[in-house]
């Protein structure tokens, strides 16, 4: 796996994450909801380690250990919270890496000739 | 890996705690309202949320594609009148009292249609939040190329 290829994988998957982040907050108020998110060094590992080209889809698991309400919702706003600063930087980190290697590709191209 | 669709689900919250809002507003105006359309005093409302599918969001699902199991929405199901019978007051020069003098207000209690108010409010802004953050996440992808 090349290394942009990689970073690609990691934008990804802070894209999904992010996507699983909003749907929690969105159903903060919604009763029987059940927090919801991905291992994401375990799912860089995975993805690291495929065969094929497709990128597998990221297994989703229900997060065990949050207080429950009353209304059978346990979704966390601080951890939620975290998580999302969390993710931003994430892929602003991978984003900025990304721009990089774009950068050496032209700098090879711009002064080879 | 679609960022528009994660506005999407930012965006169906917004929605609903809005008319959650909405509907709490109209619980503490009428809190003292003793005659409706159908007749009798006004009754509260209460909202029901349900997850929804992102893709099968209302008038949704053009910028976000396919339908996404994982990306989970929300919206107001339903708006159910709560059965709690009304209160009686002992009013007898009130135009709706009846033949004992009693009126029937509505049984609503402004100091918890506040906190629900204020329970809303918070999720509302919450939301916003989280649709800054997709935004910023967009607005960072447009810059790896520039």
């Amino acid at each position: 796996m090349s290394r942009m290829e990689e970073l690609c994988e990691y934008l990804d998957l802070a894209a999904f994450r992010q996507k699983l982040i909003a749907s929690n907050l969105a159903n903060v108020d919604t009763p029987g909801y059940r927090t919801r998110d991905i291992n994401f060094q375990g799912e860089m590992r995975r993805a690291e380690d495929r065969l094929g080209p497709e990128a597998p889809t990221p297994r989703v698991f229900e997060v065990p250990g949050l207080i429950e309400r009353p209304d059978g919702n346990n979704v966390n706003l601080d951890r939620e919270s975290l998580l999302l600063a969390r993710t931003q930087l994430q892929f602003r980190l991978g984003v900025e890496l990304l721009r990089q290697e774009f950068q050496r590709i032209s700098t090879a191209v711009k002064e080879g000739s | 890996m679609n960022l528009f669709g994660v506005l999407e689900i930012s965006g169906s919250a917004l929605t609903a705690e809005r008319q959650r809002a909405e509907v709490l507003a109209s619980n503490l105006a009428n809190a003292q309202t003793t005659r409706t359309p159908k007749g009798g005093p006004y009754q509260r409302q209460l909202v029901v949320f349900e997850t929804v599918q992102a893709g099968n969001m209302r008038f949704a699902g053009v910028l976000s594609g396919v339908s996404d199991r994982y990306a989970q929405g929300v919206e107001v199901k339903r708006v159910v009148p709560d059965p709690t019978p009304p209160v009686q007051r002992y009013e007898p020069a009130h135009p709706d009292a009846d033949s004992q003098g009693y009126v029937a207000y509505p049984a609503i209690n402004p100091i918890e249609e506040m906190v629900n108010l204020m329970g809303a409010a918070r999720s509302y802004e919450l939301n916003v939040a989280a649709v800054q953050a997709t935004k910023n996440m967009i607005s960072q992808s447009l810059e790896i190329l520039s």
